[in-house]
């Protein structure tokens, strides 16, 4: 646009100088009394509209998701490249179909030592380190997501950590924020309650530099778009890792279809929960190997002071074996039977470093 | 979903752009004073100095800031990390590098991650004040569309009336329905700039056909020269001064109400 501004005795004076000055489409944009007369401010617009801005590249964001798990070791057994006999493999594929794993993936376990095949089917590893990004905790309704994550922040401030912050978003199930309130209390944690993602993450921003975090969410169907979309956008917003909570015993069809779906909303580990209660494992490990998530650590007890458990090839091949949630029975005839690996019990934390321990009976 | 997406959630009218196109018109002195008022006014304010090319909030202030963006933007500190606290005037800034080609220069996907960063800011600021450069760049467009809030600082010379009108033709091209404000600056008297106002406006609804709102008019003071000297805040060593009352009057003119009611319900929230 061009600007002028001029001076006249007479306002006719003045637009014709504008005019002279602009041409004839020059617009007034103001005019106004002055001593001697009149001012006047025309306009012209000459400039052809602005082209619009280029569109810029998305360029990842700095850091990005560092999401790979810790590889579990290959169990030393698998190592040794045992060769199972004939009897142990019958053993091992009636224990498969006991726990109603899908023919395919059973066929494909039965290929070599189970420690060595579940290792190379499944990806085990320990859950994402709190700190750098909160850790979201997603799963159908009554999985257990808010034990675990009361558990996870019991074992973090046990660790030596300070304090995590803890977002409840579980705002339906009566009795959640309860349940919080009580162990965030004990632990010195800071508690938020969050209605939605906007509130999530302005609970977050109010976290020291580098604090842990943890998300408890609500009990959602993922094959619901609305419940989809808004656990999309909590995850998007606060940009959080995210584990699958998923209780053992689930149909091993639907637990798979159920990985799929939360590992297509975000999801990367799973933890399974009600070890200690369920005989059949099935449903976790078609939905670890359906959804590659990462098998990453249990619930095995209701006790916030037992933790989770960590899980590893050699204690799932030994479980599957064993076909029930109860622990071996130490025989007589077999002193080595208290290194084979055990479900946790009453030593907490404590215990939970045990199990991981005890994973590998050759140690 | 797109982050985008997810910031779309948060609350409008919480980044603030002060732009102007013609250099000298009082814009990082507005910026400056702007988040002093809003602070004021309860808000914690982030002052960011995206002067990409000749970065100066710092030296309004007397600030010799160690971090900038420009550690931000190559991943040396996080956005906190480098935000220094101004205590007297209540706020958070984040100086820029003065003389930086590497700013001035910034690529749409780094000028994108600047308004990342701003976008993610909304978990630790209220409000964030851009100081944007003068001139048109293309990275000071840029940052200027990504704002909720376009506030286009004019005087009543000729040359700054063209600039300020290129700038809101820009945004009229840059960010359509955008919302762009005006703040006179320099103004012999309220009369005088409303006038300069209205000039503006009516360029702006002829040719562009786009109503552009006035904010608010600052009176010439010679009291905001004598704190730019000193390097120092109007509203602490000239809090009765005429300029001092119309940038309050800005502040709590400008229609951020919504904006601040959605981030208290927010904070309510949580507990």
């Amino acid at each position: 646009m061009r600007v002028r501004v001029v001076h006249a005795r007479t306002m006719p004076e003045a637009m014709r100088m504008l005019t002279e000055e602009l041409g004839p489409n020059a617009v007034l944009l103001s005019s106004r009394r002055v001593a001697g007369g009149f001012q006047a401010t025309g306009g012209l617009e000459t400039d052809l509209p602005e082209e619009p801005l280029s569109p810029a590249l998305p360029i990842s964001a700095p850091g990005g998701f560092d999401l790979g798990p810790t590889e579990a070791e290959l169990p030393r057994r698998a190592m040794r490249e045992l060769s199972a006999g004939p009897g142990q493999k019958d053993g091992e594929a009636a224990a498969l179909g006991f726990h109603g794993i899908p023919e395919e993936l059973r066929t494909r376990l039965l290929g070599g030592p189970l420690e060595a095949m579940l290792s190379a089917t499944l990806r085990f590893g320990r859950l994402p380190e709190l700190g750098s990004r909160p850790l979201l905790l997603a799963g159908p309704p009554g999985a257990g997501k808010t034990l675990t994550t009361m558990k996870l922040a019991a074992r973090h401030v046990l660790g030596g950590g300070e304090p995590p912050l803890i977002v409840n978003t579980d705002q339906q199930r009566p009795g959640a924020a309860e349940q919080l309130t009580g162990v965030a209390e004990l632990l010195k944690a800071h508690l938020a309650q969050a209605r939605n993602p906007a509130a999530a993450l302005q609970a977050i921003a109010l976290r020291p530099p580098g604090g842990a975090v943890l998300i408890d969410t609500s009990g959602m169907d993922p094959f619901d778009a609305d419940q989809a979309r808004l656990l999309l956008t909590l995850i998007a917003t606060t940009r959080a890792n995210v584990a699958l909570v998923m209780p053992c015993g689930l149909d091993p069809a639907e637990a798979s279809e159920l990985g799929r779906a939360f590992r297509a909303l975000g999801a990367t580990h799973l933890v399974p929960t009600r070890l200690e209660a369920t005989r059949r494992l099935g449903g976790i490990i078609s939905a670890a190997a359906a959804a590659d998530l990462v098998l990453s650590e249990g619930g095995a007890s209701n006790l916030i002071t037992e933790g989770l458990m960590a899980l590893s090839p050699d204690w799932l091949a030994e479980r599957l074996r064993r076909q029930t949630h109860a622990p071996p029975r130490a025989s007589p005839s077999s002193p080595t039977s208290a290194a084979k690996p055990e479900e946790p019990r009453q030593n907490g934390l404590l215990r939970f470093e045990a199990v991981t321990q005890n994973g590998d009976p050759d140690r | 979903m797109s982050d985008a997406a997810a910031a779309s959630l948060l609350p409008s009218g919480r980044i603030i752009a002060v732009a102007s196109g013609k250099g000298g018109v009082g814009k990082t002195w507005l910026s400056i004073t702007l988040s002093q008022a809003l602070s004021r006014l309860g808000l914690q304010v982030l002052l960011v100095d995206a002067d990409l090319g000749l970065a100066n909030v710092d030296v309004q202030l007397g600030l010799q800031p160690e971090r900038d963006l420009h550690a931000v933007l190559t991943g040396k500190l996080t956005l906190r990390q480098a935000v220094s606290r101004h205590a007297e005037g209540g706020f958070d800034v984040l100086a820029g590098r003065s003389g930086s080609g590497a700013l001035a220069a910034m690529s749409p996907e780094r000028v994108e991650q600047v308004n990342t960063l701003m976008r993610d800011s909304a978990a630790f600021w209220d409000v964030v004040i851009l100081d944007l450069g003068a001139g048109l760049a293309p990275p000071t467009r840029r940052l200027a569309a990504s704002a909720d809030i376009l506030l286009v600082v004019a005087t009543d010379e000729p040359t700054s009336l063209t600039d300020a009108y290129a700038v809101l033709k820009l945004h009229a091209t840059d960010k359509p329905g955008g919302d762009a404000r005006l703040v006179v600056n320099q103004a012999t008297d309220a009369a005088q700039g409303s006038r300069t106002a209205a000039t503006l406006q009516r360029a702006c609804a002829t040719f562009l056909g786009r109503e552009i709102p006035l904010s608010g008019v600052v009176r010439r003071d010679e009291r905001v020269r004598d704190t730019i000297r000193r390097q120092t805040l109007l509203l602490t060593r000239h809090p009765n001064s005429n300029a001092a009352a119309d940038v309050e009057a800005l502040a709590a003119g400008l229609r951020l109400q919504t904006a601040f009611s959605m981030l208290s319900q927010s904070k309510r929230e949580v507990v």
